[in-house]
Protein backbone atom coordinates (compact mmCIF):
# COMPACT_ATOMS: atom_id res chain seq x y z
CA UNK A 1 0.00 0.00 0.00
CA UNK A 2 1.29 3.40 -0.90
CA UNK A 3 0.49 6.93 0.12
CA UNK A 4 -0.71 7.74 -3.40
CA UNK A 5 -2.76 4.62 -4.13
CA UNK A 6 -5.21 5.19 -6.95
CA UNK A 7 -4.25 8.82 -7.54
CA UNK A 8 -3.74 10.06 -11.06
CA UNK A 9 -0.86 12.43 -11.62
CA UNK A 10 -0.18 14.20 -14.90
CA UNK A 11 3.47 15.09 -15.51
CA UNK A 12 4.57 17.26 -18.42
CA UNK A 13 8.14 16.86 -19.53
CA UNK A 14 7.68 13.35 -18.23
CA UNK A 15 10.07 11.62 -20.61
CA UNK A 16 13.33 12.68 -19.07
CA UNK A 17 15.27 13.83 -16.06
CA UNK A 18 13.21 15.33 -13.27
CA UNK A 19 9.90 14.34 -14.85
CA UNK A 20 10.93 10.72 -15.10
CA UNK A 21 12.28 10.67 -11.55
CA UNK A 22 9.02 12.10 -10.23
CA UNK A 23 7.01 9.58 -12.25
CA UNK A 24 8.94 6.68 -10.73
CA UNK A 25 8.95 7.95 -7.15
CA UNK A 26 5.20 8.59 -7.38
CA UNK A 27 4.47 5.24 -9.02
CA UNK A 28 6.32 3.50 -6.20
CA UNK A 29 3.77 5.02 -3.82
CA UNK A 30 0.87 3.67 -5.87
CA UNK A 31 0.12 6.55 -8.23
CA UNK A 32 -0.97 6.15 -11.82
CA UNK A 33 0.88 8.44 -14.15
CA UNK A 34 0.04 10.33 -17.31
CA UNK A 35 3.29 11.28 -19.02
CA UNK A 36 3.31 14.06 -21.56
CA UNK A 37 6.11 15.48 -23.65
CA UNK A 38 6.92 16.12 -27.29
CA UNK A 39 9.07 13.11 -28.08
CA UNK A 40 7.44 9.70 -27.96
CA UNK A 41 10.37 7.29 -27.35
CA UNK A 42 11.42 8.74 -23.97
CA UNK A 43 7.74 8.86 -22.95
CA UNK A 44 7.34 5.17 -23.73
CA UNK A 45 10.42 4.44 -21.64
CA UNK A 46 9.05 6.35 -18.65
CA UNK A 47 5.67 4.65 -19.06
CA UNK A 48 7.34 1.25 -19.08
CA UNK A 49 9.21 2.19 -15.89
CA UNK A 50 5.96 3.25 -14.23
CA UNK A 51 4.33 -0.06 -15.16
CA UNK A 52 7.31 -1.99 -13.80
CA UNK A 53 6.65 -0.26 -10.51
CA UNK A 54 3.03 -1.36 -10.52
CA UNK A 55 1.38 1.82 -11.72
CA UNK A 56 -0.86 2.41 -14.66
CA UNK A 57 0.68 4.67 -17.26
CA UNK A 58 -0.80 6.71 -20.06
CA UNK A 59 1.34 8.32 -22.72
CA UNK A 60 0.06 11.52 -24.31
CA UNK A 61 2.51 13.17 -26.71
CA UNK A 62 2.04 16.88 -26.08
CA UNK A 63 3.59 20.15 -27.11
CA UNK A 64 2.73 22.33 -24.11
CA UNK A 65 2.96 25.50 -26.19
CA UNK A 66 -0.07 24.41 -28.22
CA UNK A 67 -3.28 24.99 -26.27
CA UNK A 68 -5.27 22.51 -28.37
CA UNK A 69 -2.78 19.88 -27.24
CA UNK A 70 -2.76 20.92 -23.58
CA UNK A 71 -6.57 20.86 -23.51
CA UNK A 72 -6.46 17.43 -25.11
CA UNK A 73 -3.92 16.22 -22.54
CA UNK A 74 -6.30 17.02 -19.69
CA UNK A 75 -9.36 15.62 -21.52
CA UNK A 76 -7.60 12.42 -22.43
CA UNK A 77 -6.29 11.96 -18.90
CA UNK A 78 -9.82 12.30 -17.52
CA UNK A 79 -11.39 10.03 -20.12
CA UNK A 80 -8.85 7.25 -19.91
CA UNK A 81 -7.77 7.44 -16.25
CA UNK A 82 -11.07 8.65 -14.81
CA UNK A 83 -9.63 11.42 -12.64
CA UNK A 84 -6.77 13.81 -12.08
CA UNK A 85 -5.39 14.46 -8.62
CA UNK A 86 -2.23 16.34 -9.39
CA UNK A 87 -0.81 18.24 -12.35
CA UNK A 88 2.95 18.63 -12.39
CA UNK A 89 4.12 21.29 -14.83
CA UNK A 90 7.64 20.13 -15.40
CA UNK A 91 8.14 20.71 -19.12
CA UNK A 92 10.89 23.17 -19.96
CA UNK A 93 13.85 23.80 -22.16
CA UNK A 94 16.98 23.64 -20.06
CA UNK A 95 19.22 25.79 -22.19
CA UNK A 96 19.28 23.21 -24.94
CA UNK A 97 21.48 25.28 -27.16
CA UNK A 98 24.41 27.59 -26.96
CA UNK A 99 23.39 31.04 -25.81
CA UNK A 100 23.16 33.65 -28.52
CA UNK A 101 24.17 37.24 -28.05
CA UNK A 102 21.22 39.49 -27.34
CA UNK A 103 21.01 40.97 -30.83
CA UNK A 104 20.97 37.53 -32.42
CA UNK A 105 17.91 36.33 -30.53
CA UNK A 106 14.96 36.11 -32.92
CA UNK A 107 11.32 36.76 -32.11
CA UNK A 108 10.83 33.05 -32.50
CA UNK A 109 13.66 32.24 -30.03
CA UNK A 110 12.08 34.54 -27.49
CA UNK A 111 8.57 33.18 -27.95
CA UNK A 112 9.62 29.55 -27.81
CA UNK A 113 11.73 30.11 -24.70
CA UNK A 114 8.95 31.90 -22.86
CA UNK A 115 6.22 29.59 -24.15
CA UNK A 116 7.84 26.31 -23.23
CA UNK A 117 9.07 27.43 -19.82
CA UNK A 118 6.21 29.65 -18.72
CA UNK A 119 3.13 29.72 -20.98
CA UNK A 120 2.97 25.92 -21.16
CA UNK A 121 2.57 25.75 -17.38
CA UNK A 122 -0.26 28.25 -17.56
CA UNK A 123 -1.97 26.44 -20.45
CA UNK A 124 -1.91 23.07 -18.69
CA UNK A 125 -2.99 24.57 -15.37
CA UNK A 126 -5.81 26.49 -17.03
CA UNK A 127 -6.96 23.34 -18.78
CA UNK A 128 -7.32 21.46 -15.49
CA UNK A 129 -8.43 24.40 -13.33
CA UNK A 130 -12.19 24.14 -13.93
CA UNK A 131 -12.17 20.41 -13.22
CA UNK A 132 -10.26 21.01 -9.98
CA UNK A 133 -12.52 23.94 -9.01
CA UNK A 134 -15.70 21.96 -9.71
CA UNK A 135 -14.61 19.04 -7.57
CA UNK A 136 -13.33 21.43 -4.88
CA UNK A 137 -10.01 19.66 -4.73
CA UNK A 138 -6.84 19.85 -6.70
CA UNK A 139 -3.10 20.08 -6.60
CA UNK A 140 -0.86 21.85 -9.07
CA UNK A 141 2.92 21.77 -8.96
CA UNK A 142 5.19 23.98 -11.03
CA UNK A 143 8.87 23.53 -11.61
CA UNK A 144 10.93 26.72 -11.71
CA UNK A 145 14.68 27.00 -11.28
CA UNK A 146 17.20 28.76 -9.09
CA UNK A 147 17.86 30.79 -12.23
CA UNK A 148 14.40 32.28 -11.72
CA UNK A 149 15.73 34.09 -8.66
CA UNK A 150 18.99 35.38 -10.10
CA UNK A 151 20.40 36.64 -13.37
CA UNK A 152 22.80 34.92 -15.69
CA UNK A 153 24.61 36.31 -18.71
CA UNK A 154 22.80 35.63 -21.99
CA UNK A 155 20.15 33.46 -20.38
CA UNK A 156 17.25 35.64 -21.43
CA UNK A 157 14.26 33.41 -21.97
CA UNK A 158 15.05 30.75 -19.39
CA UNK A 159 15.71 33.06 -16.45
CA UNK A 160 12.85 35.37 -17.33
CA UNK A 161 10.34 32.58 -17.80
CA UNK A 162 11.40 30.77 -14.63
CA UNK A 163 10.99 33.96 -12.59
CA UNK A 164 7.51 34.09 -14.11
CA UNK A 165 6.84 30.53 -12.99
CA UNK A 166 7.63 31.48 -9.39
CA UNK A 167 5.08 34.25 -9.38
CA UNK A 168 2.55 32.29 -11.45
CA UNK A 169 2.64 29.84 -8.54
CA UNK A 170 1.71 32.55 -6.06
CA UNK A 171 -1.04 34.01 -8.24
CA UNK A 172 -2.63 30.63 -8.92
CA UNK A 173 -2.33 29.62 -5.27
CA UNK A 174 -4.15 32.75 -4.12
CA UNK A 175 -6.73 32.52 -6.87
CA UNK A 176 -7.55 28.85 -6.47
CA UNK A 177 -7.31 28.62 -2.67
CA UNK A 178 -11.06 29.08 -2.28
CA UNK A 179 -11.61 25.99 -4.42
CA UNK A 180 -9.36 23.91 -2.20
CA UNK A 181 -6.78 23.73 -4.95
CA UNK A 182 -3.25 24.08 -3.74
CA UNK A 183 -0.39 25.28 -5.91
CA UNK A 184 3.29 24.94 -5.10
CA UNK A 185 6.59 25.42 -6.83
CA UNK A 186 9.67 23.23 -6.92
CA UNK A 187 12.95 25.05 -7.45
CA UNK A 188 15.80 22.79 -8.49
CA UNK A 189 19.34 24.04 -8.58
CA UNK A 190 21.83 22.40 -10.91
CA UNK A 191 20.59 18.88 -11.47
CA UNK A 192 22.28 16.45 -13.81
CA UNK A 193 19.58 15.40 -16.23
CA UNK A 194 21.86 13.87 -18.73
CA UNK A 195 19.93 10.96 -20.14
CA UNK A 196 17.81 11.25 -23.23
CA UNK A 197 18.94 14.77 -23.94
CA UNK A 198 19.83 16.04 -27.41
CA UNK A 199 23.46 15.82 -28.39
CA UNK A 200 24.16 19.55 -28.28
CA UNK A 201 22.84 19.68 -24.73
CA UNK A 202 25.04 16.79 -23.69
CA UNK A 203 28.00 18.63 -25.16
CA UNK A 204 27.28 21.76 -23.13
CA UNK A 205 26.87 19.61 -20.01
CA UNK A 206 30.16 17.82 -20.66
CA UNK A 207 31.99 21.10 -20.97
CA UNK A 208 30.41 22.41 -17.79
CA UNK A 209 31.38 19.34 -15.86
CA UNK A 210 34.93 19.41 -17.17
CA UNK A 211 35.37 23.06 -16.26
CA UNK A 212 34.11 22.56 -12.71
CA UNK A 213 32.12 25.77 -13.16
CA UNK A 214 29.11 24.45 -11.30
CA UNK A 215 31.06 23.77 -8.15
CA UNK A 216 31.63 27.50 -7.84
CA UNK A 217 27.94 28.06 -7.31
CA UNK A 218 26.90 25.00 -5.34
CA UNK A 219 27.89 25.05 -1.67
CA UNK A 220 27.61 21.27 -1.26
CA UNK A 221 30.14 20.99 -4.06
CA UNK A 222 28.25 18.89 -6.57
CA UNK A 223 25.20 18.89 -8.81
CA UNK A 224 21.94 17.41 -7.64
CA UNK A 225 20.41 14.20 -8.94
CA UNK A 226 16.92 13.84 -10.36
CA UNK A 227 15.71 11.98 -7.27
CA UNK A 228 16.46 15.01 -5.09
CA UNK A 229 13.55 16.53 -6.96
CA UNK A 230 11.57 13.29 -7.35
CA UNK A 231 11.12 12.93 -3.60
CA UNK A 232 10.20 16.59 -3.23
CA UNK A 233 7.50 15.94 -5.83
CA UNK A 234 6.34 12.99 -3.76
CA UNK A 235 6.02 15.15 -0.65
CA UNK A 236 4.03 17.79 -2.52
CA UNK A 237 1.75 15.21 -4.19
CA UNK A 238 0.95 13.44 -0.95
CA UNK A 239 -1.52 14.34 1.77
CA UNK A 240 1.45 15.10 4.00
CA UNK A 241 1.43 18.55 2.42
CA UNK A 242 -2.33 19.13 2.53
CA UNK A 243 -2.11 22.57 4.17
CA UNK A 244 0.80 23.68 2.03
CA UNK A 245 0.08 26.15 -0.73
CA UNK A 246 1.91 28.99 -2.45
CA UNK A 247 5.09 27.35 -1.22
CA UNK A 248 8.39 27.77 -2.99
CA UNK A 249 10.47 24.67 -2.33
CA UNK A 250 14.13 25.00 -3.13
CA UNK A 251 16.45 22.01 -3.40
CA UNK A 252 19.70 23.38 -4.73
CA UNK A 253 22.62 22.26 -2.61
CA UNK A 254 22.57 25.61 -0.84
CA UNK A 255 23.07 27.70 -3.97
CA UNK A 256 20.51 30.38 -3.27
CA UNK A 257 21.57 30.70 0.36
CA UNK A 258 24.90 31.94 -0.98
CA UNK A 259 25.58 34.25 -3.83
CA UNK A 260 27.88 36.72 -2.13
CA UNK A 261 31.12 34.96 -2.94
CA UNK A 262 32.25 31.85 -4.74
CA UNK A 263 31.47 28.62 -2.98
CA UNK A 264 34.22 27.59 -0.62
CA UNK A 265 35.31 31.15 0.04
CA UNK A 266 35.55 31.32 3.82
CA UNK A 267 37.43 34.41 4.93
CA UNK A 268 38.95 34.83 8.37
CA UNK A 269 39.19 38.28 9.88
CA UNK A 270 39.85 38.51 13.61
CA UNK A 271 38.01 40.90 15.87
CA UNK A 272 41.24 42.84 16.40
CA UNK A 273 41.66 43.28 12.63
CA UNK A 274 38.02 44.21 12.26
CA UNK A 275 38.18 46.84 14.98
CA UNK A 276 41.60 48.17 14.02
CA UNK B 1 28.29 68.07 -7.49
CA UNK B 2 24.83 67.38 -6.24
CA UNK B 3 21.72 67.83 -8.40
CA UNK B 4 19.48 70.60 -7.11
CA UNK B 5 16.65 68.24 -6.21
CA UNK B 6 18.92 66.29 -3.87
CA UNK B 7 20.53 69.22 -2.08
CA UNK B 8 20.52 69.02 1.71
CA UNK B 9 21.06 72.67 2.39
CA UNK B 10 20.76 73.50 6.10
CA UNK B 11 19.69 69.99 6.98
CA UNK B 12 21.17 68.36 10.04
CA UNK B 13 22.64 64.90 9.67
CA UNK B 14 24.17 62.49 12.14
CA UNK B 15 26.45 59.69 10.94
CA UNK B 16 26.82 57.03 13.62
CA UNK B 17 28.80 53.85 13.97
CA UNK B 18 32.26 52.37 13.91
CA UNK B 19 33.53 51.25 10.54
CA UNK B 20 36.70 51.33 8.51
CA UNK B 21 34.66 52.07 5.43
CA UNK B 22 31.73 54.35 5.84
CA UNK B 23 31.99 57.28 8.24
CA UNK B 24 34.26 59.44 6.12
CA UNK B 25 32.67 59.03 2.67
CA UNK B 26 29.15 59.30 4.07
CA UNK B 27 29.97 62.43 6.09
CA UNK B 28 31.74 63.99 3.10
CA UNK B 29 28.84 63.24 0.74
CA UNK B 30 26.31 64.76 3.13
CA UNK B 31 28.48 67.82 3.71
CA UNK B 32 29.04 68.30 -0.02
CA UNK B 33 25.27 68.22 -0.50
CA UNK B 34 24.98 71.09 1.97
CA UNK B 35 24.12 69.39 5.25
CA UNK B 36 25.54 70.15 8.66
CA UNK B 37 27.07 66.90 9.83
CA UNK B 38 27.80 65.30 13.16
CA UNK B 39 29.76 62.07 13.37
CA UNK B 40 29.38 59.76 16.36
CA UNK B 41 31.95 56.99 16.60
CA UNK B 42 34.59 55.76 18.96
CA UNK B 43 37.30 58.24 19.78
CA UNK B 44 40.02 57.52 17.23
CA UNK B 45 42.14 59.14 14.52
CA UNK B 46 39.57 57.72 12.08
CA UNK B 47 36.85 59.88 13.62
CA UNK B 48 39.02 62.99 13.50
CA UNK B 49 39.97 62.27 9.91
CA UNK B 50 36.34 61.80 8.84
CA UNK B 51 35.35 65.07 10.50
CA UNK B 52 38.26 66.91 8.95
CA UNK B 53 37.43 65.61 5.45
CA UNK B 54 33.75 66.58 5.82
CA UNK B 55 34.72 70.00 7.14
CA UNK B 56 36.72 70.64 3.96
CA UNK B 57 33.57 69.94 1.97
CA UNK B 58 31.70 72.75 3.66
CA UNK B 59 29.01 72.88 6.29
CA UNK B 60 29.35 72.70 10.01
CA UNK B 61 30.90 69.44 11.17
CA UNK B 62 31.03 68.07 14.70
CA UNK B 63 32.86 64.98 15.87
CA UNK B 64 31.21 63.34 18.86
CA UNK B 65 33.34 60.62 20.44
CA UNK B 66 30.81 57.94 21.40
CA UNK B 67 30.65 54.36 22.47
CA UNK B 68 27.78 53.56 20.10
CA UNK B 69 26.95 50.34 21.95
CA UNK B 70 26.07 52.40 25.02
CA UNK B 71 22.46 53.58 24.75
CA UNK B 72 23.02 56.50 27.11
CA UNK B 73 25.94 57.75 25.07
CA UNK B 74 23.94 57.44 21.85
CA UNK B 75 21.16 59.44 23.46
CA UNK B 76 23.68 62.04 24.57
CA UNK B 77 25.06 62.33 21.04
CA UNK B 78 21.60 62.89 19.57
CA UNK B 79 20.78 65.38 22.35
CA UNK B 80 23.97 67.27 21.54
CA UNK B 81 23.03 67.50 17.85
CA UNK B 82 19.53 68.70 18.64
CA UNK B 83 20.87 71.21 21.21
CA UNK B 84 23.32 72.58 18.68
CA UNK B 85 21.07 72.74 15.60
CA UNK B 86 17.58 72.65 16.98
CA UNK B 87 16.74 69.45 15.16
CA UNK B 88 17.94 66.25 13.48
CA UNK B 89 16.81 65.53 9.92
CA UNK B 90 18.99 62.65 8.86
CA UNK B 91 20.48 59.68 10.69
CA UNK B 92 22.88 57.36 8.88
CA UNK B 93 23.78 54.23 10.79
CA UNK B 94 27.11 53.18 9.41
CA UNK B 95 28.40 50.64 11.91
CA UNK B 96 30.23 47.86 10.13
CA UNK B 97 32.92 45.79 11.77
CA UNK B 98 34.04 42.90 9.61
CA UNK B 99 34.66 39.69 11.48
CA UNK B 100 34.90 36.24 9.94
CA UNK B 101 35.65 33.11 11.89
CA UNK B 102 34.43 29.50 12.01
CA UNK B 103 31.22 29.37 14.03
CA UNK B 104 32.49 26.85 16.58
CA UNK B 105 35.47 29.04 17.43
CA UNK B 106 33.62 32.31 18.02
CA UNK B 107 33.63 33.29 21.70
CA UNK B 108 30.70 34.81 23.53
CA UNK B 109 32.63 38.04 23.88
CA UNK B 110 33.22 38.17 20.13
CA UNK B 111 29.52 37.64 19.45
CA UNK B 112 28.67 40.40 21.89
CA UNK B 113 31.19 42.79 20.39
CA UNK B 114 29.99 42.24 16.80
CA UNK B 115 26.35 42.60 17.76
CA UNK B 116 27.24 45.74 19.73
CA UNK B 117 29.12 47.38 16.86
CA UNK B 118 26.98 46.29 13.95
CA UNK B 119 23.52 46.10 15.42
CA UNK B 120 23.11 47.62 18.87
CA UNK B 121 24.75 50.84 17.72
CA UNK B 122 22.11 51.15 15.00
CA UNK B 123 19.38 50.23 17.45
CA UNK B 124 20.55 52.77 20.02
CA UNK B 125 20.66 55.61 17.52
CA UNK B 126 17.24 54.74 16.05
CA UNK B 127 15.81 54.84 19.55
CA UNK B 128 17.50 58.11 20.37
CA UNK B 129 16.60 59.86 17.10
CA UNK B 130 13.02 58.60 17.00
CA UNK B 131 11.63 61.15 19.41
CA UNK B 132 12.82 64.35 17.71
CA UNK B 133 12.09 62.96 14.23
CA UNK B 134 8.57 61.83 15.10
CA UNK B 135 7.90 65.11 16.86
CA UNK B 136 8.98 66.96 13.72
CA UNK B 137 6.94 64.55 11.57
CA UNK B 138 9.94 64.32 9.33
CA UNK B 139 13.04 62.23 9.30
CA UNK B 140 15.35 60.17 7.19
CA UNK B 141 17.00 57.11 8.65
CA UNK B 142 19.46 55.29 6.44
CA UNK B 143 21.02 52.07 7.65
CA UNK B 144 23.96 50.54 5.86
CA UNK B 145 23.43 46.78 5.68
CA UNK B 146 25.66 44.41 3.76
CA UNK B 147 24.03 41.97 1.33
CA UNK B 148 25.16 39.41 3.90
CA UNK B 149 22.02 40.44 5.79
CA UNK B 150 20.35 38.05 3.37
CA UNK B 151 23.03 35.84 1.84
CA UNK B 152 25.08 33.33 3.76
CA UNK B 153 28.86 33.14 3.87
CA UNK B 154 31.08 30.47 5.42
CA UNK B 155 32.77 31.88 8.55
CA UNK B 156 30.37 34.81 8.38
CA UNK B 157 27.77 33.73 10.95
CA UNK B 158 28.23 36.61 13.42
CA UNK B 159 28.55 39.21 10.69
CA UNK B 160 25.57 37.86 8.73
CA UNK B 161 23.37 37.80 11.83
CA UNK B 162 24.32 41.31 12.88
CA UNK B 163 23.51 42.65 9.43
CA UNK B 164 20.26 40.68 9.23
CA UNK B 165 19.19 42.44 12.43
CA UNK B 166 19.89 45.83 10.89
CA UNK B 167 17.86 44.95 7.78
CA UNK B 168 14.83 43.73 9.70
CA UNK B 169 14.93 46.72 12.05
CA UNK B 170 14.87 48.86 8.91
CA UNK B 171 11.77 47.18 7.53
CA UNK B 172 9.88 47.07 10.81
CA UNK B 173 10.52 50.73 11.66
CA UNK B 174 9.62 51.78 8.11
CA UNK B 175 6.18 50.25 8.56
CA UNK B 176 5.77 51.56 12.08
CA UNK B 177 6.52 55.13 11.06
CA UNK B 178 5.16 55.05 7.51
CA UNK B 179 2.40 57.53 8.27
CA UNK B 180 4.53 59.77 10.41
CA UNK B 181 6.90 61.27 7.90
CA UNK B 182 9.93 59.31 8.99
CA UNK B 183 11.35 57.09 6.26
CA UNK B 184 13.66 54.22 7.09
CA UNK B 185 15.70 52.65 4.33
CA UNK B 186 18.79 50.54 4.00
CA UNK B 187 21.70 50.75 1.63
CA UNK B 188 22.88 47.32 0.60
CA UNK B 189 26.57 46.85 0.04
CA UNK B 190 28.65 44.23 -1.69
CA UNK B 191 32.42 43.87 -1.43
CA UNK B 192 34.17 47.14 -0.68
CA UNK B 193 37.78 47.97 0.09
CA UNK B 194 39.33 50.77 2.05
CA UNK B 195 41.23 53.03 -0.32
CA UNK B 196 44.66 51.51 -0.86
CA UNK B 197 43.81 48.12 0.64
CA UNK B 198 44.58 44.97 -1.33
CA UNK B 199 41.75 42.71 -2.53
CA UNK B 200 40.96 40.02 0.03
CA UNK B 201 40.81 37.34 -2.63
CA UNK B 202 41.38 37.36 -6.39
CA UNK B 203 38.53 34.90 -7.00
CA UNK B 204 36.17 37.38 -5.44
CA UNK B 205 37.17 40.08 -7.89
CA UNK B 206 36.22 37.79 -10.76
CA UNK B 207 32.98 36.84 -9.02
CA UNK B 208 31.73 40.40 -8.82
CA UNK B 209 29.91 41.22 -12.09
CA UNK B 210 31.63 44.61 -12.25
CA UNK B 211 34.96 42.74 -11.84
CA UNK B 212 36.16 45.05 -9.10
CA UNK B 213 35.57 45.90 -5.46
CA UNK B 214 33.61 49.00 -4.63
CA UNK B 215 35.22 52.18 -3.32
CA UNK B 216 33.51 53.38 -0.14
CA UNK B 217 32.73 56.82 -1.58
CA UNK B 218 30.56 55.14 -4.22
CA UNK B 219 27.70 54.87 -1.73
CA UNK B 220 27.72 58.63 -1.07
CA UNK B 221 25.31 59.60 -3.83
CA UNK B 222 22.73 57.05 -2.71
CA UNK B 223 23.01 58.26 0.89
CA UNK B 224 22.32 61.80 -0.32
CA UNK B 225 19.43 60.69 -2.51
CA UNK B 226 17.75 58.81 0.33
CA UNK B 227 18.40 61.71 2.70
CA UNK B 228 16.84 64.26 0.35
CA UNK B 229 13.33 65.66 0.20
CA UNK B 230 12.44 63.78 -2.99
CA UNK B 231 12.29 60.37 -1.28
CA UNK B 232 9.43 60.93 1.11
CA UNK B 233 7.43 58.12 -0.55
CA UNK B 234 10.36 55.70 -0.40
CA UNK B 235 10.52 53.67 2.77
CA UNK B 236 11.36 50.16 3.91
CA UNK B 237 13.63 49.65 0.95
CA UNK B 238 17.05 48.07 0.63
CA UNK B 239 18.91 49.65 -2.28
CA UNK B 240 22.17 48.22 -3.46
CA UNK B 241 25.53 49.58 -4.45
CA UNK B 242 27.28 46.32 -5.21
CA UNK B 243 28.55 46.18 -8.80
CA UNK B 244 25.76 43.73 -9.65
CA UNK B 245 26.76 41.21 -6.99
CA UNK B 246 23.29 40.36 -5.71
CA UNK B 247 21.89 39.81 -9.21
CA UNK B 248 23.85 36.71 -10.03
CA UNK B 249 23.89 33.13 -8.86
Amino acid sequence: MGTLDGKVIVITGGGTGLGRSMAYRLAEEGANIVVAARRLPPLEETAAGVRERGGKALVVPTDVTDTAQTDRLIEKSLTEMGRIDVLINNAGIVRGERPKTMWEISDQDWRVGIDVNLSGAFYCSRAVSKYFADQKKGNIILVASGEGFRGQRNSFMYNTAKAGVVNLTRVMALTLAEYNVRVNCIVPGFVDTYDNQPEDYQKVMDEMRASGARRLFVPVGHSGKPDDIGYLGLFLCSDASDYVTAGIFISDGGGLAGGFATTGFAPTVSLEEGLA
Amino acid sequence: MTAKAFLLKDKVALVAGDSKLWAKPVAVALAEAGANVAIAAKDSPRLAEAAEAARKSGGKVTAIPTDVADAAQAQKAVDQVVAEHGRIDILVNAGDIQFFKPFTEITGDEWAKIMDCNFHGTLNFCRAAAKPMLAAKRGRIINIASGLAERGLANGSAYCVSMGCVLQLTRALALEWAEQGVTVNAIGTGWFLEPGAAPIDERLTRYIPAKRYGQPDEIGSLVVYLASDVTEFTTGQWMFVDGGLMAHA
